[in-house]
Order: structure tokens, then C-alpha cells, then sequence
């Protein structure tokens, strides 16, 4: 079912004249292809789509939203009925109207610049990198293997009655692995990361070494068997990008999104403890601690060319040197704040959901010392490599992380590891604590930020460096 | 909204399968009609329908496993998919550890679908809203939340001779009322429109936000509690997911492992998984198509088995019990989400008297497990949390976070409630697939490790 030319701005047409304020129609087209590995065996090799229209109206101040994957006219008529007869019945429970942010028209294309197409590469190819990343995952304990490459491509096209018509074509790369090690007398080892995406070809894959990533986590694995309990005080953290990559994920852009602050989302996902009040006031974090938020960055998750509302991507401070300063927006929630302009972070995952304010890619600020020179700095504490376990409260404002691989630092070398580390915070007490950034900045990409309903998930990306904290009370079970 | 059908959704991947290339075919279809109501500040700020329809082909060429999966019933679309799946499987590479399609059994008949549900529409939705927030604007308060009707139908038909069709509606309504000073909750869950009572979820929601207010923090420790159904469904997807499943048990993470048998909880506490229980949102087999099965999980704290797919089934040499998960959600190796605990005919007041200085929880907020060997939960309380003192509510509670293992909770067990339909934060907001038929209960202890700002 390739979408018709006219289609779209027909959809739009029909809305205009039946007395939409607004009226939008996304096209949106998606594939992926996978392939898994379990334990030596191809498990599957997986390829999906799907296709179809979602069809969004302002109509008597309210917003009405149907989604088909049938494109037949009567399928199309009654869609457009539906979205009318959700706006009419949204209208009867409001007082006041919904407004949006102004952007001019859009015309255009993006594209993702890619090397290699991921889809192209040949199946056999990909099954003998999982294999040989499978053959590194091996050890003494390792009970269960898995590695998966994964290959994504979205082609959307929007059309709105304030005369926006952009395409987008975005392809994305990932792989993972994973190994849990099992010993008599000891706790489960598990060690894995599902957050190797980026927007790029196939030669993000060979970037990752998967193979050398699969001896690491084999061996960290295995050594967390027999890692000594870490002892439980206040002490010095310093964590990898890939666990603050989480950390600013959780506590930084989910409470700056700002339909948390109209309670769009209390029922579900929460409010926020960043407030408008709050803002160039609310002591977020240390003078380290710097955060933006960039749908520009090339590669990242989530980098594109317009949002779902049609603005185009930008980039916008969120914290700045430990003050807290902006928001995320769309259209609707940036005009409810009274703000000027919308910073684009209207996002749907697919043809059938409505557009709500997402991350693009939410980052921290780089420092500008060392890796080496950050952690020469720590006299005892712990390097946290990744993340297992975390819990958040509904306004983001207490967290509790476990990590699945702990390292000691002592007089600034790392030397063997400790197990049954957690620590719980406030989010201004953590990021407060946050002493030094190093310039080793690198971008992660996660698959499926969680928000919505019915539930959407989410690609967006997080870039971040080494970070140390001082002081931070540790947990430890056994 | 309107079914498809058993016709409609059974013979396209019939016709489809007959000219499929392969030792082994299957199609699963799951059609999807969902329509979202939500508010917020007493408004609906989002309205939404979408019709979607999933399709799934899996084709075995020399044990080896292609999957293609679209959006369409279109007759040349299935047989394309289908072309797909046999291409994806001879592109792939033989597994030793395949198990075979699932091979025609007899099944029930589905029992969780109302025709007269799955006709409401967004003026239905709003009309229940407007009761809601009539009642809480009434005290001065604003009321946020979801109305959501579901329509589901899935089929599935494979190369053996497997033909199987179940259509099942799902009513949801649910409100989180906000005062000057706190917040409160209510909802009502099931497969009939006719079982969510508006009025109902508004008066008790407006009742605890009415009683939050005053906040004092709870210093860490141990506590008597009572923890409400939704909280007892949180702690029990945890216990589902670490430790009810063959790939679990198999992989030596779950509390099972060498326990079956032995006493892994208290007495008070039994678990089983029934998705065949009318009272429960469930279609009688899997995405296997075998039927499902009920099976006993923990009886009176003792450790009876876990559930399996065809694969773990495989591992243990034993037989499906019919639950294999939907493979965008869960991985392989059997998903326990028909969970149903027994329950006692403790009413709500008897369960506070009980308490002689402890917590009251409604539900949690984003939960995770730190140590899923001891199916241990922490999360944060939202909603309604209470301070308990002889035996009556004197307090309301900053929101506290809690840190324990299942296990540990259930061994202290005292009085169970009746069973309510619930799930937990994540099913309910669509991130898991677990439905509870749980009770609230009283405990002995349950750890509070921390406490969010007042």
C-alpha cells in the first residue's frame, strides 16, 4: 500500500472543510530486520513492517486523532469520522481551546547519511559476527549467550493545512549482547547492553567490535561471581557515559518534558519537580553539570529533519552549569507555557499514535579534563560501568540505581571488582554531588523510551563523558 | 468498533499456508482496535483511535527459523509475507534446539468478549469522564486519567492443522484526583464496559486525595503494612518475571531454582496461573496456539513449577502449558501473565485494624528489581500512602520507597482480602502483559529504605 501522491493533502483538504482549525495527516512507513544468536544457534532471522496513516484534527478547540492501516476510501471516510467525533467529544469536557506555538511552512527532505545500508548486508554476513562475538562470550559459568543485530528504516511524510510537506527517510543500526554466568553459591552475573543504536549504516556495527565488546562481558561477568562485597558508605563514584547516558535519560529529560508540567501525564508517567517558577532559579546540579538538548547531532537516536508537529529540529539548553533553564516542547504545550516557539520535540513512534513531547537527544555537556586525569583524582571509590536495576518516583526526583559491574579505584587505578552495589538520591542532591566531566564525550542511542498511551516507544539519543561524584551513600545487598 | 470475525481472520491465513514453501508454516494475526481517552485538569486533552492489525509468519526450512511479520490481511500480502519468512529461514542457519509447530489439541472457548463493549464510542468515553470530574470538581479538586476500550481479535493457523480464532474487549478507567495537598487513586479493569462504575472510581479516588494531606516523611525500616491489590500486583510481576518461567529457571536466576518442593514463602500464600479464569482478560491459547493450561506456581509457600513455552517445554522435557509470549514483548522460554492469588474475606477495615503501627500502600511507581534471584522489588509508593497507627489511618505519607524481596513480603502475610482484577504499573500502562487476580493483604514487615521529599 504505497501512500498516493494526493493522498495526504487530500486528508487535510477534507479537514479544512469540515471546520478544522488544524488538520495533519502523517504517512508513515516502517521495515526492520534482525537477526539473533542464542547460545551458538540462529535463533531467527526476523523482517517486519508496517504502514499506515494517522489523521490528527484541532477542531472546537480540542484535538481528535484516528490511525488505519486500511488506506480504501471507506476505511480513509471513516477515519476522518473518528478523529471528528473524538474532537467533538473532547470539546464537550474543556473550557478553554488548545492554541499552538507558530512555524512557518516546511518543505524539504532528510535523510540519514549512512555508508552502508544495513539491509543489504547479507544475512551470513551478520550470522558469522554473532557467532564470533558468541564464541567470546563463552566462559567457565556462562549459562546463557545471546547476540542480535538489528537494522531499522522509517520513511514518513507529513502534510498540514498550514501548508507544512516534508519527507523523511531515517535508518538506524544496533546490535547487542549478552551473557549470564552461574556459579554455586554465588549471585547470578549478568552483563549485557541493549543500548548499542545509532543513527548510521552497518558501519556503526563494525565500529562496535562486537567480538571484543563479548570477551569483556564475559569476563566481567565471570569475575562478579567471585567479587567481594563492596562495603557500604559514602563514597567516591565515578560513572561511564554509557550509565549517565541513563542517569540523564531518567532524571533530566524526562522531568524537563513539558506536558509532565501541564499533568498531561500524571496518570501515568508522572509530573515533574522542574517547574516553571523554577526556571534560571531551581539548583539542578553543581557548575559541572550542563545539559542540551540537540535534534541536530549527526547519528543520533534522536536526530531527524522535522518533528511531528512540523518544526524543524534544533538544539536548546536545558541546564545550564548546574541551573536549570528550559524545557522540551511541541506546538500546543510550548503555547500553553506562554513560550515563543516550539523546540520540536513533538514525536510519534508510529502511523498510530498522536504526537507527544519526547526526547530528542539529551546530553551532558562534555568537560574539558581527562578520563585519566578524573580518576587519578579519586583515592578510593568505585567506577560504575552500567546499569541493571533502576526505579524512578513520579516526579523524577527519587531514583534508585543498581549497576551490573563495579570496578575499585584506588590511588587512581582501577584494580578488581565489587559486587551489590546500588545507591538511591534526589536528583539535585546526585547531580549536585557531580565534581568533574571529561572530555570523552560519547553518544548512546536508546531503542525505547517508554511514555504515552496507548504506549509509544521512543528512539532518542544521550551523549555523555566519564563524570565523578563525591559523597554518594551506597546501598549493597548480597 | 466491530469484529473482523473468525472467517475474516482465520481463512486468508489458511488460503495463504496452502501455497506456502516450507517443512513448517504458521501465521498468527493480532488485530488491534484501541480507542484512548485521556484528561487531565479535569479536561480531555487527548482522543485517540487506531486500528491496527499485526501479522506474524514463521517458516521452518531444515530447522531453520525465518520470521516475517506486516500490517495487512491482504490475500497477496499473506502470501508474499509468507515468501518472506521461507526466504529469512533459508538465509539463516539450521538450530538444533527447534522444537516443532504446535500440533491440533482441543481448546476452550474464549469467554473475556462483549460485543456491547467493543461498540462504545468516543461519546461513551467522554460521558464517563464527565462524571469523574463532575464529582471531584465538586470538591474543589481536578481529576486526571484514562478511559480506554479495547478490541482485540487473534488467529493463528499453522501447516499441522491448527486453527484458532478469539476475539476479547477490555474496559479501562482509571483517575487520579490532585487537591491542594495530595493525591488519590482509583480504577476498575475488565473484559465488559459494564464493570467500570465511574462513580465508584471518582468517590474513592476523591477519598484518599481528601485524606493526603499534612504530610510527614517515614524514617527507613521495617513496618507493618497493608498493601492494596495494586501493590500486591507490582511485587507479583516481579516474582513472574525473575523466577515463574522455564528460561528462568533454566538459567539458574530463579527463586525456584532447586526449591521446587521445598517452602520458599509463607504458608498464607498460594499462586497459580489461570488464563482460562473468566474473571480474568485472557484468550485460551497462546502465540503458539497451544491451549493454555492452569498451572500451580506455589502452593501454600511451597515452590510447585514454573510455565513453559514450546522451547522451555523442549528444555525440561516436559509439555507446553500454553504460554508462549508475544514475541515484541517477551523473549522465549514461557511468560507467567494470568496470575491469580488466592485471597481470604478480610474486609479493608479489618486489615488496617490489624495494624498496630505501620503503612498503608496503594501502588507504585516505576519499579524495578535489584536482585531478581530473591524477586526482590524497590519502587517508589504514589497516591495514597498512609500512616497506620492502632489499627486506624492517622496520617498521610510522603511517598516512600520501599526495597524487599517477595519472597520475604508473602512469609509474612497475615490477613488477605477478597481478589480484585489489577495490574501493575508497567502492564498498565502498556510496557508488560500481567494481569493479577490478587488480593490486598496485611503483612507483618514490609522495608521502607527511603522517602521522597514531602
Amino acid at each position: 500500500m504505497p501512500e498516493r501522491d494526493s493522498q495526504l493533502a487530500d486528508l487535510v483538504d477534507l479537514g479544512a472543510r469540515r471546520g478544522a482549525a488544524y488538520a495533519d495527516a502523517r504517512h508513515v512507513e516502517r521495515e526492520f530486520e534482525a537477526v539473533s544468536v542464542r547460545d551458538g544457534e540462529v535463533e531467527s532471522v526476523t523482517r517486519s513492517g508496517d504502514r499506515g496513516i494517522g489523521y490528527r484534527v484541532l477542531h472546537r478547540g480540542a484535538w481528535g486523532f484516528a490511525a488505519t492501516d486500511r488506506v480504501d476510501e471507506s476505511s480513509l471516510r471513516n477515519t476522518v469520522d473518528e478523529a471528528f467525533a473524538r474532537a467533538e467529544a473532547a470539546a464537550s469536557t474543556r473550557a478553554g481551546h488548545v492554541t499552538l506555538a507558530p512555524v512557518a511552512a516546511q518543505r524539504g527532505e532528510y535523510r540519514t547519511t549512512l555508508v552502508r545500508d544495513p539491509f543489504a548486508v547479507p544475512v551470513a554476513e551478520r550470522i558469522a559476527l554473532l557467532r564470533a562475538a558468541d564464541a567470546n562470550l563463552k566462559g567457565p559459568h556462562a549459562v546463557s549467550r545471546r547476540g542480535s543485530v538489528a537494522a531499522y528504516r522509517t520513511r514518513k511524510h507529513l502534510v498540514t493545512s498550514e501548508g507544512t510537506d516534508v519527507r523523511q527517510e531515517i535508518v538506524e543500526s544496533g546490535a547487542g549482547v549478552s551473557v549470564t554466568a552461574v556459579k554455586a553459591g554465588a549471585k547470578p552475573a549478568q552483563r549485557y547492553d541493549g543500548r548499542l543504536t545509532r543513527q548510521a549504516g552497518w558501519e556503526f556495527i563494525e565500529h562496535l567490535d562486537l567480538a571484543s565488546r563479548a570477551a569483556r562481558y564475559r569476563d566481567d561477568a565471570e569475575a562478579m561471581l567471585d567479587a567481594p562485597l563492596a562495603s557500604e558508605r559514602p563514597t567516591t563514584l565515578v560513572f561511564t557515559p554509557e550509565f549517565l547516558a541513563l542517569l540523564v535519560h531518567e532524571s533530566c529529560g524526562h522531568p524537563t518534558e513539558a506536558d509532565r508540567v501541564l499533568e498531561y501525564e500524571v496518570a501515568f508517567a508522572g509530573t515533574t519537580f522542574m517547574w516553571p517558577k523554577d526556571r534560571g532559579a531551581l539548583r539542578y546540579g553543581s557548575e559541572h553539570v550542563s545539559m542540551t538538548a540537540d535534534a541536530t547531532i549527526p547519528g543520533g537516536m534522536g536526530t531527524f529533519g522535522w518533528d511531528d508537529d512540523g518544526v524543524p529540529a534544533m538544539r536548546t539548553k536545558l541546564i545550564d552549569r548546574g541551573t536549570f533553564v528550559g524545557y522540551l516542547t511541541s506546538r500546543e504545550t510550548a503555547a500553553a507555557l506562554g513560550m515563543p516557539v516550539a523546540i520540536g520535540s513533538a514525536r510519534a513512534e508510529g502511523w498510530q499514535h498522536f504526537p507527544i513531547v519526547r526526547m530528542v537527544n539529551v546530553s551532558l555537556d562534555p568537560g574539558t579534563q581527562s578520563y585519566d586525569t578524573l580518576i587519578s583524582g579519586v583515592e578510593d571509590g568505585l567506577l560504575m560501568e552500567s546499569p541493571a536495576s533502576y526505579s524512578l518516583d513520579d516526579k523524577r526526583q527519587n531514583f534508585h540505581f543498581s549497576t551490573q559491574s563495579a570496578r575499585v579505584i584506588r590511588n587512581g587505578a582501577l584494580e578488581g571488582y565489587a559486587r551489590g552495589v546500588s545507591f538511591q538520591s534526589l536528583t539535585p542532591a546526585f547531580w549536585g554531588r557531580c565534581d568533574g566531566v571529561a572530555d570523552d564525550w560519547e553518544l548512546h542511542g536508546f531503542l525505547s523510551c517508554a511514555k504515552g498511551e496507548p504506549l509509544q516507544l521512543m528512539r532518542v539519543g544521550h551523549g555523555a563523558a566519564h563524570a565523578r561524584f563525591r559523597d554518594v551513600p551506597i546501598e549493597v545487598r548480597g | 468498533m466491530t469484529a473482523l470475525g473468525r472467517d475474516a481472520m482465520l481463512a486468508p491465513l489458511e488460503a495463504a499456508l496452502r501455497e506456502a514453501n516450507g517443512d513448517e508454516a504458521e501465521l498468527w494475526v493480532h488485530r488491534r482496535r484501541s480507542a484512548i481517552t485521556r484528561y487531565a485538569r479535569n479536561e480531555i486533552h487527548q482522543n485517540a483511535l487506531a486500528d491496527e492489525t499485526h501479522v506474524q509468519a514463521r517458516v521452518v526450512v531444515g530447522r531453520a527459523m525465518g520470521i516475517a511479520s506486516a500490517n495487512s490481511l491482504d490475500p497477496a500480502e499473506l502470501r508474499r509475507l509468507v515468501a518472506d519468512a521461507a526466504t529469512a529461514a533459508r538465509e539463516s542457519a539450521p538450530n538444533a534446539d527447534w522444537t516443532g509447530l504446535a500440533e491440533p489439541s482441543p481448546v476452550a472457548e474464549p469467554r473475556s468478549y462483549d460485543a456491547d463493549t467493543a461498540r462504545a464510542d468516543a461519546a461513551h468515553q467522554a460521558d464517563a469522564i464527565k462524571r469523574i470530574t463532575a464529582a471531584v470538581k465538586a470538591r474543589g479538586f481536578r481529576a486526571a486519567g484514562t478511559h480506554q476500550i479495547e478490541l482485540t481479535e487473534d488467529s493463528l493457523a499453522n501447516t499441522k492443522g491448527v486453527a484458532r480464532y478469539a476475539p476479547s474487549t477490555m474496559a479501562y478507567l482509571r483517575a487520579l484526583v490532585t487537591s491542594d495537598t495530595g493525591t488519590g487513586w482509583a480504577e476498575d479493569l475488565g473484559w465488559s464496559a459494564r464493570s467500570l462504575d465511574a462513580d465508584g472510581v471518582a468517590s474513592r479516588a476523591i477519598e484518599k486525595a481528601a485524606l493526603d494531606r499534612e504530610r510527614t516523611q517515614l524514617a527507613p525500616g521495617d513496618y507493618e503494612a497493608v498493601f492494596e491489590e495494586l501493590a500486591v500486583a507490582e511485587v507479583l510481576r516481579f516474582m513472574s518475571l525473575t523466577g515463574l518461567t522455564g528460561q528462568t529457571l533454566r538459567d539458574g536466576r530463579s527463586f525456584m531454582k532447586d526449591a521446587i518442593g521445598e517452602q520458599v514463602t509463607g504458608p498464607r500464600f498460594s499462586l497459580w496461573d489461570d488464563g482460562l479464569d473468566d474473571r480474568t482478560l485472557a484468550i485460551p491459547f497462546d502465540v503458539e496456539g497451544t491451549a493454555k493450561q492452569r498451572v500451580a506456581l506455589v502452593e501454600r509457600g511451597v515452590a510447585k513449577g514454573v510455565v513453559h513455552d514450546r522451547q522451555s517445554a523442549k528444555w525440561f522435557d516436559t509439555r507446553s502449558t500454553g504460554h508462549a509470549a508475544d514475541p515484541r514483548r517477551y523473549g522465549v522460554g514461557g511468560h507467567a501473565g494470568n496470575l491469580t492469588m488466592a485471597g481470604g474475606d478480610a474486609k479493608r477495615e479489618q486489615l488496617i485494624r490489624a495494624v498496630t503501627r505501620g503503612v498503608l500502600i496503594t501502588r507504585f511507581h516505576y519499579t524495578n528489581t535489584p536482585d531478581p534471584k530473591r524477586a526482590t522489588m524497590t519502587g517508589t509508593t504514589r497516591d495514597g500512602t498512609f500512616l497506620i497507627e492502632d489499627g486506624r489511618i492517622t496520617r498521610a505519607l510522603a511517598n516512600v520507597r520501599y526495597t524487599m524481596s517477595a519472597l520475604d513480603l508473602f512469609a509474612g502475610i497475615d490477613l488477605l482480602g477478597p481478589q480484585r482484577l489489577a495490574r501493575d504499573w508497567w502492564s498498565s500502562n502498556g510496557m508488560g502483559s500481567i494481569v493479577c487476580l490478587c488480593p490486598p493483604i496485611k503483612v507483618s514487615r514490609a522495608t521502607i529504605t527511603g522517602s521522597s521529599p514531602i
